[in-house]
């Protein structure tokens, strides 16, 4: 079977779009940089959920979740 | 956390450190997406007064456990349910820490290490996890290029740079 490269693959995604993979990760790359020019406040807001996460989900009981 | 920048706000007013600024994975934090972290990294200046050869951390220590805050989780002092690690700055942390962005946590004025120091840092340290943090302020954060290869250079990190500049 042939290998598909990214701008190949394409994904039926909602509202019937169609998009390439490579056009996937492009959009997940811009959403980083989004999330990157959150406010401070909003960026520890989220480490303390992600500690949260990691001692319950995670079984990490060694984490101590950040009082803000 | 706010609380924790005023604690160090006020040692600073205090004249037991000189400076500080946060560093490491939190002050990567600022100019990045969010991540997992554990711990905070404070690097400081100590006083003038200070001999020098000996840097001496107990008058800190001393007057945070006066003020209550006496419990350690390994390396890490824990204020007010952070954990806290303060540490000396010398050489490029030192140049890193005195070119900090000053930035407000909740109208609370602290400084943060800017994107160039702390890959520069990172480089140094050059763990699989700097690695990923140096990957992630190339590609989220502005960095002035120019500026972080002057860094590079002066501290003889250039080589490791190398394998990311495909990505600048």
């Amino acid at each position: 079977m042939k290998r598909m490269n990214e701008k190949e693959i394409k994904i039926l995604t909602r509202d019937n779009r169609v998009i390439t993979l490579k056009e996937l990760f492009q959009g997940k790359q811009e959403a980083r940089k989004d999330l990157a020019g959150l406010s401070f406040e909003q960026k520890i807001k989220m480490l303390v959920d992600l500690q949260r996460l990691a001692c319950s989900w995670g079984g990490r009981k060694d984490i101590l979740i950040w009082r803000i | 956390m706010k609380n924790v920048i005023n604690i160090l706000n006020e040692i600073k007013d205090r004249g037991l450190i000189k400076d500080y600024a946060l560093g490491g994975a939190i002050a990567a934090l600022r100019w990045v997406e969010p991540f997992f972290t554990r711990d905070l990294d404070v690097f400081i200046i100590l006083s003038d007064k200070e001999e020098k050869g000996l840097i001496v951390l107990t008058p800190v220590y001393e007057y945070l456990r006066n003020k209550g805050y006496d419990k350690w989780i390994g390396q890490w002092l824990v204020i007010e349910g952070i954990p806290v690690e303060f540490i000396p700055a010398e050489g490029l942390s030192r140049e890193a820490l005195e070119n900090a962005a000053e930035v407000e946590y909740e109208g609370a004025v602290t400084r943060v290490m800017k994107p160039e120091y702390l890959i520069a840092l990172f480089l140094k340290a050059s763990r699989q996890k700097d690695k990923i943090k140096v990957q992630m302020l190339l590609e989220q954060a502005r960095v002035d290029i120019a500026a972080l290869k002057d860094i590079l250079n002066r501290y003889g990190l250039t080589e490791r740079f190398k394998p990311f500049e495909k990505n600048e």
